[in-house]
């Protein structure tokens, strides 16, 4: 009884309080009591309870979420990722996922169940209403960035993130000027089909299938993009899809001419540690700073930079002090990921160490 | 074997190595004692606070006054044996103690957590002592050396720090982390803000986020002081003000402990040279040389935060506080190897005279003349010419 209470309260304290103001009253009513009767809201982790399962394919779930106080607010295009101890070993799986809606207090994704996915599998069996997850604040460079004539082309769930700007724009009064172009296998296995079919008179929405008898005469292969889409090299792309389809595209972009600059890919993949560490690390260096939810990549000629100086030359600001190991300021921990100098246990002091591994993330 | 002068750049570098081993032996034994160590105190504020509100609730009419003293201990030692240290960083590095990392600790005080973590750790105790640098000197408009400009309300500094800022210290430190103090003295004070540090704004703040930090900060005290549980108390059929008062009793008592303890642990003179940081050996030197202990038991020390140990606490800030009482005669020895400054009062009465003393001396003009004591590093640097 007490759960259902909290299934019902939880969506209505999140509306009615914000997430700003749970975030104060939580954090300072935080004790032993508080976080064994509510540890959805008393908890120190970004978390997400299930408040609704969509079937939306044979194959395919829409989960929606609703993020509790830690989540910063989402920008259409961007993922979150998602931690599960699937198999309760302690050491658990992370997935990215991209928010294929945004709502008010909820966010969704829509998760396409692969044969031998772990993550979705387990979703797709055991995700139900009521159910806690750990989930990451929403991160992502794939965001829309105020262009005026924008063309997306996606293929198979690449169309997620796609689709989230794309319906974005529905509640924008100044709309760009959108083409859509998805590439499927069949109808039936179409995600958001009606959703596109709908609107496809506003914009030019091209569903392409590749496993289709009676395509339809609209469709374009991904070869043939410059006769649907003349003014394409005006347009700012937005690229995602399975790996394969990225390179084809890519390279058709490069023939025919089109400036590279103006496009987005999205590609993700889950933060993992990277287990060896090198005396000194060359190459890119992408840091991940999880309280401030800011990302950005420590150039491989910057490697002989402190981590602080490094992130100050990209205009991340750490707290700090002395620069010089002595008082502490700076100090903060290491979720993952390996660093050289000044460390004690999995604090580090960004003033003191330098980034030893491709990938670090940092509370 | 002892050394008659510091000066050489080489001793300044065996002094860095000194107090660096120091550092790392303690270090290399952190562990459990540590977390354990942090979660008594825990376990012990709760307690007291149980028996403070639970007095304060039962007794009747001014029998409440009997819990005060328990309500005052609990809010002591959770602002700063626990408070203070934690924000340090001092445990940081545990796990399974989210509730004690620094980031993530809420603090039973008014004052804005990350703005005093910058402030705080990262410029009072970098540039401890430092004209126009270190905002500790003044704590709102003090004068302390004859460096600063007087003007006339410094004539009457003893009787307002006494009588109104140090009742309610704890709620001036949002003041000078967030830079409420600057514009008072850009308002009221002829010159300004000259000869006091200056609110830096590291998080690049708007004013009402400032503001809004501010009031958030000191509402959740209030709220919980002088809001819920008089309210409990009343709906229970005790007395509203009964509890608000004995709660403002506590509140005015626990403010003028820590304005008292934190004022008396350090030497506002001599000024340190503000290019101390340049060498680590200088810097702990400089750190040694403004900062001042005065003794008392280990119970105490837990009271007063360990601040009586400040001279350890300004040489190794993100130490576990626990462990200053040991740290303190590994510190001696070096400081007699190599004849440094380490200095003690020996009680924390003479502490509080002595620093009175200071108020009064430099709430007058013609303290101005009175010429600049310098800085040991100062001293050692023209012995060496
Ligand atoms: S800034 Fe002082 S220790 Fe890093």
């Amino acid at each position: 009884m007490l759960n259902n209470m909290k299934n019902t309260l939880h969506p209505w304290v999140i509306k009615k309080i914000g997430r700003d103001w749970l975030e104060y009253v939580a954090s300072n009513t935080m004790n032993v009591a508080t976080e064994a009767f509510d540890p959805f809201i008393w908890t120190y982790d970004c978390k997400a309870k299930i408040v609704e399962v969509r079937q939306e394919t044979a194959d395919t779930k829409t989960f929606v979420l609703l993020p509790n106080q830690h989540f910063k607010q989402p920008l259409p295009g961007q993922h979150i990722e998602l931690t599960v101890d699937i198999d309760n070993t302690g050491t658990p799986v992370a997935r990215c996922y991209t928010l294929s809606e945004i709502q008010q207090d909820t966010v969704s994704i829509t998760v396409k169940q692969n044969p031998d996915g772990k993550m979705s599998n387990w979703l797709h069996k055991y995700g139900r209403e009521g159910m806690i997850l750990d989930i990451s604040s929403p991160r992502g460079q794939f965001v829309y960035r105020d262009q005026e004539k924008i063309l997306f082309i996606s293929a198979g769930s690449g169309i997620t993130p796609c689709y989230s700007i794309y319906k974005a724009f529905e509640t924008q009064i100044n709309q760009p000027d959108v083409a859509f172009y998805y590439r499927s296998r069949t109808p039936d296995e179409t995600i958001f089909r009606q959703q596109l079919e709908q609107t496809k008179n506003d914009n030019s929405v091209d569903i392409s299938y590749s496993r289709h008898s009676e395509e339809e005469k609209t469709s374009y292969l991904p070869s043939q993009l410059i006769e649907a889409y003349p003014d394409i090299k005006e347009r700012h792309i937005y690229l995602c899809g399975p790996e394969p389809f990225k390179n084809d595209v890519l390279s058709y972009l490069d023939d025919i001419g089109y400036d590279l600059n103006n496009l987005e890919v999205e590609h993700f993949a889950p933060l993992q540690a990277t287990s060896q560490s090198v005396d000194s690390f060359t190459g890119e260096v992408s840091v991940l700073l999880k309280s401030k939810n800011i990302r950005f990549v420590i150039d491989a000629k910057d490697n002989d930079k402190t981590l602080l100086e490094a992130a100050e030359a990209n205009g991340v600001q750490f707290e700090h002090g002395c620069r010089s190991g002595m008082c502490g300021t700076c100090r903060t921990n290491l979720v993952s990921g390996e660093v050289n100098g000044q460390q004690l246990g999995k604090s580090i002091y960004p003033c003191a160490t330098y980034p030893a591994s491709a990938e670090l993330v940092i509370e | 074997m002892s050394h008659s002068s510091t000066s050489s750049e080489q001793n300044y570098d065996e002094i860095h190595q000194a107090f660096e081993d120091i550092k790392t032996k303690h270090r290399d034994d952190l562990g459990e004692k540590d977390i354990r160590y942090i979660k008594k105190i825990r376990r012990y504020s709760r307690i007291f606070e149980v028996i403070g509100r639970g007095l304060i609730w039962i007794m009747p009419g001014p029998l409440a006054l009997i819990g005060v003293p328990f309500l005052f201990l609990h809010r002591n030692l959770e602002a700063i044996e626990i408070g203070h240290n934690v924000l340090h960083g001092q445990y940081d590095s545990f796990e399974g103690i989210p509730q004690f990392h620094s980031k993530k600790f809420r603090w039973k005080a008014p004052i804005d957590e990350a703005a005093w973590r910058q402030e705080h750790n990262g410029i009072h105790h970098v540039h401890t002592n430092v004209y126009e640098k270190d905002p500790d000197l003044n704590h709102g408009f003090l004068r302390t050396n004859a460096q600063v400009p007087h003007n006339k309300w410094h004539y009457f500094q003893v009787p307002i720090y006494l009588f109104f800022v140090y009742p309610a210290m704890l709620y001036n430190f949002n003041a000078q982390n967030l830079g409420a103090n600057d514009k008072f003295r850009e308002r009221r004070f002829p010159l300004g803000n000259k000869g006091y540090a200056t609110f830096e704004n590291t998080e690049e703040l708007t004013e009402d986020a400032a503001k809004k930090r501010h009031q958030r900060a000191v509402w959740r005290v209030w709220a919980k002081e002088y809001g819920v549980f008089p309210l409990l108390a009343l709906l229970t059929g005790s007395g509203f003000f009964k509890v608000f008062l004995a709660n403002m009793l506590a509140d005015v008592l626990n403010n003028y402990w820590i304005a008292l303890t934190i004022q008396a642990t350090h030497l506002t003179e001599p000024l340190q040279p503000e290019d101390a940081l340049k060498s680590k050996g200088k810097w702990y030197v400089s750190q040694l040389d403004s900062s001042v202990n005065f003794k008392g038991t280990r119970k105490q020390s837990i009271l007063w935060g360990h601040l009586n140990y400040q001279v350890e606490h300004h040489l190794y800030p993100d130490l576990p506080s626990h462990r200053y009482p040991d740290i303190a005669i590994e510190v001696q020895e070096v400081c007699k190897k190599y004849n440094l400054p380490y200095k003690t009062n020996k009680n924390w009465w003479q502490a509080i005279s002595n620093y009175i003393g200071l108020l009064w001396r430099f709430s007058f003009k013609r303290s101005a003349s009175v010429p600049l004591e310098p800085s040991f590093l100062e001293k050692e640097a023209s012995n060496a010419k």
